[in-house]
């Protein structure tokens, strides 16, 4: 499902024009990406949590090459679902 | 670091406010939103959010495990897990505090330079110095034989270029007269044994060195103008010498048939018998040694060429010739001020075509000439503004925008907002290195000044500025480490 398909779901669910639901979703997207900027995690209940980790520096080799990299720290955003969650999937079949 | 959690109320208050509806409209949406997402996944699908990132849905399978109590071994179900993988651009704003960090080769930072060294710069050098040793070899060996051999065998080192015709004409011309004839015989013997240490020494250290060469040309005429004076011929030879040497050559080849008739006319010639014998081994040995001449000159010319283009178009060799092979930058130096390779070459040429080709080769030196000088003068000289500009100290006198640093705030975001490259910051650490101890860590309310930076400077589709700006963030990212 992609960004269109989405809206257009959510529009028929909130019986409300399209347009309108993109702008919010828009909004709501910048107000995450600001506060996640801001390295606060956002809770979503009965969704998960969004928070931002630092992955420290560390040294990689090239196994090949054997050149030995130092890869520097940084920031990336990590979700954890919540246990509601895990539970409603818990039903679905898997495949393999 | 002190995390502080948002809440999903704190999220609806804030969108709320931002898009100007009511909270319970947000909130209906957000739930909406939660619920759409999760039916999506349900139904095994991926979800996709423009600018935040992607949903999906991964299966973690069953694995063995073991109770840390009862040392049993127990079956961990397996389960379904939600990923979410960040979109690029969420990624680099989260990410922006360590954007400008780069990830450092270790092993190949040190050996890579090196390596390029050898192959720019180290290989001709090789070449150079094997040449220099092959004509030290050659030098040495012709050092070792002239002692052996009567001092006039010593005049061909000389002869390689101009005067060993220019000597032996001298000598044939004056043969048919007998009684002046012997006066200048015994003239040039007692003159040249004089000359032929300073020969060898000249010879060893610049043979090819066109300056050098008429140096001796013009000093045989000075030390034989006595003896010789009442020979009109003379004169005309002395003026040619003092031209360029592509008249010489011309002169020379003249010179040579001149010899050869010379030679039959002293063959048949019954009343000069006693000379003749000399006359003939110095007319036979000239010719093999102007052979070995010969080859010897090219490899010296080569030599030269090599030197030359080596101090004309790397700089950088220029201290390894001053330090190992001086005398050969002497020559190097002269042959690119005075008379160009090319008029090496064309002595040479000289030597080999034939009389009829002369003309043709005499006219050709000029051009040449011009194109080789003015190659140097391209290769010294890049004209290049933008580099200049690079080059130059950056002066920070006017400034944008004045920006009190915020809590994480980033010179990079800043450079991104001004220049619209977050790779410029380093001009904006420049203007403010008194307010910044470390660009890595700004504390929070300094006050930055934006300078106003040359267009050309932080031209983003630049790939130059965009590399000189890296070089910068190396040196001064290194220098805070």
């Amino acid at each position: 499902m992609n960004h269109k398909e989405l809206i257009a779901s959510m529009a028929a669910k909130l019986n409300a024009p399209k347009s309108v639901v993109a702008d919010l979703l828009e909004t709501t997207v910048a107000t995450c990406t600001e506060l996640l900027v801001e390295e606060k995690t956002i809770g979503f209940q009965s969704f998960g949590n969004f928070e931002v980790r630092k992955k420290e520096e560390r040294l990689s080799v090239h196994p090949s090459t054997q050149i030995r990299t130092l890869i520097p720290p940084k920031l990336v955003v990590n979700f954890k679902q919540s246990n509601i969650l895990k539970d409603k999937l818990k039903d679905l079949p898997h495949h393999d | 670091m002190i995390k502080e959690k948002i809440s999903s109320q704190e999220i609806i208050d804030l969108v709320s406010s931002k898009s100007k509806v009511s909270k319970r409209v947000a909130e209906d949406f957000l739930k909406v939103m939660i619920s759409s997402i999760e039916d999506a996944l349900l139904a095994g699908e991926v979800v996709k959010i423009k600018n935040f990132g992607t949903f999906k849905l991964q299966w973690n399978e069953p694995r063995k495990s073991v109770n840390v109590h009862s040392g049993e071994d127990i079956l961990l179900a397996g389960y379904h897990k939600v990923t979410f993988t960040p979109d690029v651009i969420l990624k680099d704003l989260v990410n922006e505090p360590f954007a400008h960090l780069m990830p450092v080769e270790f092993d190949s930072e040190n050996p890579e330079p090196i390596q390029e060294k050898t192959d720019v710069a180290l290989d001709p050098l090789h070449i150079f110095s094997d040449q220099a040793s092959e004509i030290k070899d050659l030098l040495s060996e012709i050092q070792a034989l002239s002692p052996k051999i009567e001092p006039k065998e010593d005049v061909p080192v000389v002869s390689e270029h101009d005067s060993l015709p220019i000597e032996l004409v001298d000598y044939q011309v004056r043969e048919k007269p007998v009684v002046e004839q012997t006066q200048n015989e015994q003239q040039s013997k007692v003159h040249i044994p004089e000359l032929t240490p300073e020969q060898i020494k000249e010879a060893e250290a610049v043979v090819s060195t066109p300056e050098v060469v008429e140096e001796f040309v013009h000093e045989k005429p000075v030390i034989e103008d006595a003896p010789v004076k009442d020979i009109p011929d003379y004169f005309r030879k002395e003026a040619i010498v003092q031209q360029p040497t592509e008249s010489v050559i011309y002169h020379q080849e003249e010179r040579i048939n001149y010899q050869s008739r010379q030679e039959e006319q002293s063959q048949t010639n019954d009343s000069v018998s006693e000379f003749d014998s000399t006359e003939f081994l110095k007319d036979i040995s000239p010719k093999r040694k102007r052979r070995v001449w010969l080859t010897i000159l090219i490899i010296v010319v080569l030599f030269v060429g090599t030197g030359a283009g080596l101090y004309l178009f790397s700089p950088p060799v220029n201290n390894f010739v001053l330090t190992t092979a001086t005398n050969a930058k002497a020559g190097v130096l002269k042959a690119s001020e005075n008379i160009s390779i090319t008029d090496m070459f064309n002595t040479i040429s000289g030597w080999f075509t034939p009389k009829a080709k002369l003309t043709p080769v005499v006219k050709t030196i000029v051009v040449p000439k011009d194109t080789t000088a003015n190659d140097s003068i391209d290769a010294k000289e890049p004209v290049d503004s933008l580099q200049l500009l690079f080059d130059n100290p950056r002066v920070y006198k006017t400034f944008i925008a004045t920006e009190t640093v915020k809590p994480n705030g980033r010179l990079t975001i800043m450079s991104k907002k001004y220049y619209g490259s977050k790779d410029f910051w380093v001009y904006i650490y420049e203007a403010n290195k008194d307010r910044i101890p470390n660009p890595d860590k700004i504390s929070k309310g300094t006050l930055i000044h934006i300078p106003k930076l040359d267009s050309k400077l932080i031209d983003v589709a630049n790939p130059r500025c965009i590399k000189k700006a890296k070089e910068l963030h190396d040196i001064y990212v290194k220098k805070a480490i």
